[in-house]
């Protein structure tokens, strides 16, 4: 046999750390001991990110094999396979190995005292699988087999490799270097020497950071022997952390989860998983886990509980909310349920709860996150979603992605792994828009950084450029938009064009031309948009502009050419009797959670005094010194989590909930309509359970038992006789997702034996549920821009459905903002853009010489945008900061500022700063990295002041509960005007 | 993967509980009979042997480690620690508490290598862990002129080699004790050229002075302690008279010089 050998595409990585993840559980390693890392690094001049997945290089002249001091050595290299293998039965760990490896691959277990080492995986090698980390990775970044294949195929397409045998030990694995881009250049730079300068965040290797770990050691099966960890069985399911929902398999011993991998039965994801689903297994065995009903003891928010029985906790609730109930009314109960209970939850148990109890106020995480995208889909295209799949015959056949405001690399890894892999086979061109270099902007053509909260103006130049030079395409628009012509005449009228933008946009005009050009030539282009779009006042229309630019060149019902803003969830509708449904009197208070504060605190426009709460919204919802009075004003809190966390400290009642394998549910919503079933494995620790089980004995106690049965209790039930009763679901049937070995069916499916649908909405075809004839599900069955009816619903919240721009108030520059006519303490506007009637707000747009709040706020200091998202790939929202690795991999809340700006105030990298808004101010860790606008700080959410590892206030006090698109009342989260100085 | 080796916490008990026995014993020792405050009295030249016997198993360890001999070398060096603790105690005990004459140097170094044994296990680990993908200059574009000098010293190596180990590997060779017993000219020659390699490859230079010199630090102290031991032997066994300075010669000795 020759070489064995890795050959990792730095084209392909980034940055996701799957392999890490892989690694450590396929050799259960625990914190600080690695066999492989993925080093984020930055280009110093241009601030590109990097990543580097270092491990062993297999080396012909090994030189930790010379330096270990031992004999027979403790250190070999395998003369067949050339593999470098430490014995640890031979390894005394003097560490002599480890200073020795120029390539600091050389691992170090601090605990067991001993070198560690990537052995190339031997015994899945045994087994003819692939080492763990090639498996895993999302990217199709590792690739592993013998040396001079591997060459072979890196020769065939036309790869350069790096050349990094500085020191003449003969490398064994392969680098292959980025791609050239325009110019020649790569990320900016002027040659492909991405790690002349590196620039690795300071805070993700602190000693300080890594020390939270020493005291205890990981749950299991971290650190324990893999020989003795052998799986018996192995169950296909699926991942419930984000909206990639990925396909994956748990391997049991007995009743023990010992791994998580991929499906690679899967025919979409083959297998690809990113950290987060591997962390599943941290969330199973994890020791933070809530396990018993707790009930306060102390003041609210003073965390003090006792534990009771779950008896008593259901049976004091019930009673609570009866007195609730006689006292205030049933809308006075809220219900906030968001995805991380599993869309049977949020769609069933919970929406029967409701709608048995009588309250319009449920709500999920939706206006926080998508909102305006879902109204901006639901107006335009009839239904929330676009109708592509991640297949090579339709989104991998584009011929030009466009990402705006949407790190699709970081959010929803694995589909950026197969567009990106897309990307490189077919030479298709990438070009991201966003204000950060993020790592999707990374493996772009082009970068471009717009101004926050200016997308619109974008998409409206665009659109005029495409018009004014008659680019687009004219069949289309005539056949299947409506409004087009009016929509055309406005933008013209209103002189949006490029250079209009310029000034706006920050993009040079040339830029929006050029990239104008390239979005209507192309054959197939896919606008990737996200909550960089959906996360701002103006989220309907700048989603309806950036809607606009792929009609008008015909990048919809087509394979290959889409605007994909993220998921799409299956029409999931449980539904009570009409005649055991409660009455509802009144509208929603609003349709944000953020609009219920007024009704908490000041009862206006009408109490809302008892609140169940799922996930954690003293983190994640906005204003967080308003949110947590207000939860101090309730009559009665009940929180149902997994982790206790900064909601759980607020609550009267804190109940254990399961999750994932330990409940039977199905996978979030994602993007390409792929419905995943999870099947219950195992138990929930301790008292734990199920969210359906909580809300059916909560209402058995309340009398619904009739409705709630108890045989609802088995989810697979509950789903095929409540959940998929309508022509988009019928055949979503257990039976049906578990006929296939990766649990998924893609939507819509009318029957059982009805086939799946790639690609939705095609010339020729009729949208389901609709009349013959009707190619998307609207009323004229066409894509509708502006119709009278339209134009009523915008003008009733002081809109028009003609796109005209406006910002965020809180701004740099001096551009249209909203002011609001209504606070939330009226029903007087009721929402035109809700299915279920809904207070809401009218505004106007105010024009910068009218009066500007900006100037205000930038009198007193807040000079600089902070814009909020997503960390990277191992964490998502709170659920990840209880899982040890993801804490390991990005331990502390961080803000992102370019060196410039950093320079100015005399912040250094990796030192404490303290960021301010006129609404509050938190600290973080200093990120001080070129890949970001001069003008703005990026801090992302998901940290918390009462997680166990790396507390931290929540980026939401800084942001603003009165922000909100009067369309969709989604919160503006990603332009708001701070201050940044040393903490 | 735990091993059975010694971990960090048996570790902190084993050294906590020497340092237990020796504030007890020097606590209670006035309590104790006059032989027990002699260094060397016939109770304490007991303890000195004893004491020795067991610092000589880190001899055995360090030959056994690098000849294959005896086994396991992590199991000599589980032994070496154990040993070495114990024997610091005995010799230390041994010592009677009579610090003011030179053989109390021995002690000292005594006590530095346990302490530095202790503190890179515990806290030198740590270092060693965080030293993994510290590196990504490596990967960085390439320096033609280091490659120039690492091609010379290779072909140095090489022909070096061919002498010292005929039919070696260069690229996976390193010299042992049956080297230097046997060439140690030439073995010495090629570990200056290894020395020089190290350098190139930054080795010592790429991390914290602690990390990269601990070990030697610990290794030419233990040399040092085992020569000053022989030294005390041979002093107390052969020239009693010169170290009682006239005084009484209380202990084992052959001759009285």
């Amino acid at each position: 046999m020759s070489q064995l050998a890795l050959m990792i595409d730095l084209e392909r990585c980034f940055g996701c750390k799957s392999c890490e993840a892989a690694c450590k559980q396929e050799h259960r390693l625990g914190p600080g001991q690695y066999r492989n890392k993925v080093v984020w690094l930055g280009n110093a001049s241009t601030g590109a990110p990097d990543f580097l997945t270092l491990t062993c290089q297999h080396c012909e002249r090994p030189a930790c094999l010379r330096a270990c001091p031992v004999h027979p050595k403790a250190i070999t290299k395998d003369p067949d396979t050339g593999v470098v293998e430490v014995h640890e039965s031979l390894c005394t760990g003097c560490g002599e190995c480890v200073m020795a490896c120029p390539y600091s691959a050389m691992g170090y277990d601090a605990q067991g005292h001993h070198s560690v080492k990537c052995d190339l995986c031997p015994e899945r090698r045994e087994k003819e699988l692939e080492p763990a980390c090639a498996e895993i990775c999302p990217g199709y970044a590792i690739s592993f087999g013998e040396r001079d294949n591997l060459l072979e195929k890196a020769e065939a397409e036309g790869r350069h490799l790096r050349d990094h045998d500085h020191f003449l030990l003969k490398p064994q694995t392969i680098y292959l270097e980025k791609i050239e881009r325009e110019n020649g250049r790569v990320n900016g730079a002027e040659n492909s020497s991405l790690y002349e300068e590196p620039r690795r965040p300071r805070f993700v290797d602190s000693p300080a950071a890594n020390g939270v770990f020493e005291e205890k050691g990981p749950d299991f099966p971290y650190l324990h022997d893999k020989k003795t960890l052998q799986a018996d069985r192995v169950v296909p399911g699926g991942c419930n952390f984000c909206f990639n929902c990925c396909t994956a398999k748990f391997h049991f011993q007995g009743d023990k989860l010992i791994n998580v991998t991929g499906n690679d039965e899967d025919p979409v994801l083959n297998g690809k998983i990113c950290p987060k689903a591997q962390f599943t297994l941290q969330m199973h065995h994890n020791e933070h886990r809530l396990q018993y009903p707790l009930k306060r003891v102390g003041r609210r928010g003073d965390n003090e509980f006792e534990r009771i029985t779950w008896e008593q906790a259901l049976d004091e609730i019930a009673a609570k909310l009866e007195v609730l109930r006689e006292k205030w009314g049933t809308e006075a109960l809220a219900m906030f349920v968001g995805t991380r209970t599993g869309l049977i939850t949020q769609k069933g148990y919970a929406r029967l709860f409701s709608q048995m109890w009588g309250t319009p106020n449920i709500q999920g995480t939706d206006p926080f996150c998508a909102a305006g995208k879902v109204v901006a889909y639901e107006v335009t295209h009839g239904t929330n979603g676009n109708g592509n799949s991640y297949t090579p015959e339709d989104i991998g056949s584009a011929g030009m992605y466009l990402y705006i405001g949407d790190n699709q690399a970081e959010t929803r890894p694995v589909y950026f792994g197969k567009v990106n892999d897309w990307r490189i086979r077919n030479k298709t061109r990438m070009v991201v828009v966003d204000p950060r270099y993020t790592a999707t902007a990374s493996k772009a053509d082009k970068w471009l950084a717009i101004r926050p909260g200016t997308d619109m103006a974008l998409g409206l130049a665009m659109a005029h450029h495409i018009l004014s030079e008659n680019l687009h395409d004219l069949h289309f628009c005539d056949e299947w938009v409506l409004g087009w012509e009016r929509w055309r005449d406005f933008i013209i009228a209103k002189g949006y064009s490029p250079d209009w933008a310029e000034a706006i946009t920050g993009i040079p005009a040339d830029e929006i031309r050029a990239l104008s050009e390239d979005v209507a030539r192309a054959d197939g282009c896919v606008i990737f948009g996200s909550r960089g779009l959906n996360q701002h006042t103006n989220s309907v229309q700048t989603n309806r502009a950036m809607m606009f630019v792929a009609a008008i060149t015909g990048n919809w019902g087509r394979k290959g050419g889409a605007y994909v803003n993220m998921t799409a969830g299956p029409p999931i509708a449980a539904n009570a009797p009409e005649n055991r449904r409660a009455k509802i009197e009144k509208p929603m208070a609003r349709r944000s959670p953020a609009g219920w504060l007024s009704a908490m605190r000041e009862g206006k426009p009408y109490p809302i005094k008892g609140l169940i709460t799922c996930n954690n919204p003293l983190a994640q919802w906005p204003g967080q010194d308003d949110a947590r009075e207000a939860f101090k004003a309730l009559d009665l809190v009940v929180h149902i989590e997994l982790f206790a966390n900064e909601t759980s400290a607020y609550a009267d009642y804190v109940l254990p909930a399961a999750g994932g394998i330990e409940k039977g549910e199905l996978g979030r919503t994602n993007d390409d309509r792929r419905v995943v079933w999870i099947d219950k494995m195992i138990d929930p620790p301790g008292e734990a359970k199920p969210d359906g089980w909580i809300w059916i004995e909560l209402g058995r106690r309340l009398g619904f038992g009739d409705v709630m049965k108890e045989e609802y209790k088995d989810p697979g039930k509950f789903w095929d006789e409540m959940c998929i009763d309508n022509d988009f679901l019928r055949g979503v049937t257990q039976k049906r997702l578990h006929s296939v070995p990766y649990r998924w069916v893609r939507f819509p499916v009318a029957s059982e034996d009805a086939p799946e649908q790639e690609t939705l909405y095609l010339e020729g075809t009729t949208a389901t549920g609709q009349l013959e004839g009707k190619r998307f599900p609207t009323p004229s069955g066409r894509l509708e821009f502006w119709t009278e009816a339209l134009e009523e619903k915008f003008s009733k919240v002081g809109l028009s459905a003609l796109p005209e721009f406006y910002s965020e108030k809180e701004n740099l520059l001096q551009l249209p903002y909203l002011e609001y006519e209504h606070g939330d303490d009226d029903l007087e506007v009721i929402s035109p853009f809700s299915k279920v009637p809904t207070g809401s707000r009218a505004a106007r747009i105010v024009q910068p010489d009218e009066k500007n709040l900006g100037d205000a706020l930038r009198r007193q200091g807040f000079e600089t945008t902070l814009i909020t998202g997503r960390p990277p790939a191992p964490h998502f929202h709170s659920w990840t900061h209880y899982f040890w690795q993801a804490q390991e991999m990005w331990p502390d809340l961080y803000c992102q500022i370019h060196p410039e700006k950093a320079g100015e105030l005399g912040i250094e990298d990796g030192e404490k700063v303290r960021v301010e808004t006129a609404h509050g101010a938190i600290e973080a860790m200093a990120w001080v990295n070129a890949g970001i606008r001069e003008d703005s700080v990026f801090v992302p959410i998901g940290w918390g002041e009462r997680q166990p590892y790396h507390p931290w206030r929540s980026v939401n006090f800084l942001t603003d509960i009165t922000q909100r698109d009067p369309a969709s009342d989604q919160t503006n989260l990603k332009s708001l005007l701070c201050r940044i100085s040393r903490a | 993967m735990r091993r059975l080796d010694i971990g960090d916490r048996l570790l902190a008990y084993l050294v906590f509980a020497a340092a237990v026995v020796l504030v007890t014993f020097f606590a209670f020792q006035h309590e104790l009979p006059r032989d027990w405050h002699l260094p060397g009295s016939p109770t304490l030249y007991l303890f000195g042997v004893a004491g020795t016997i067991l610092l000589c198993v880190s001899v055995v360890f360090v030959i056994t480690k690098r000849t294959g001999i005896g086994g396991s070398p992590l199991g000599w060096f589980s032994a070496h620690v154990v040993t070495a603790t114990l024997g610091a105690v005995l010799v230390t005990v041994h010592s009677g508490g009579f610090l003011r004459y030179a053989p109390a140097l021995l002690l000292v170094a005594l006590l530095f290598l346990v302490i530095l044994g202790v503190w890179a296990r515990v806290c030198l680990s740590k270092d060693m862990s965080a030293t993994f993908a510290s590196r990504e200059q490596s990967f960085s574009p390439l320096s033609s002129e280091k490659r120039e000098q690492m091609a010379r010293l290779i072909e140095e190596k090489e022909s070096l080699l061919s002498r010292l180990e005929p039919g070696a590997n260069e690229g996976v060779f390193s010299p042992r004790i049956k080297h230097w017993l046997t060439r140690p000219g030439l073995t010495l020659a090629y570990a200056r050229l290894v020395g020089r390699e190290n350098k190139l490859l930054g080795m010592r230079a790429s991390v914290s002075t602690a990390q990269a010199y601990w070990r030697l630090v610990h290794i030419v102290l233990a040399f040092a302690f085992i020569l000053g031991m022989l030294g005390h032997i041979i002093t107390v066994t052969f020239f009693a008279g010169y170290v009682s300075g006239g005084g009484e010669i209380y202990w084992w000795h052959l001759t009285k010089w």
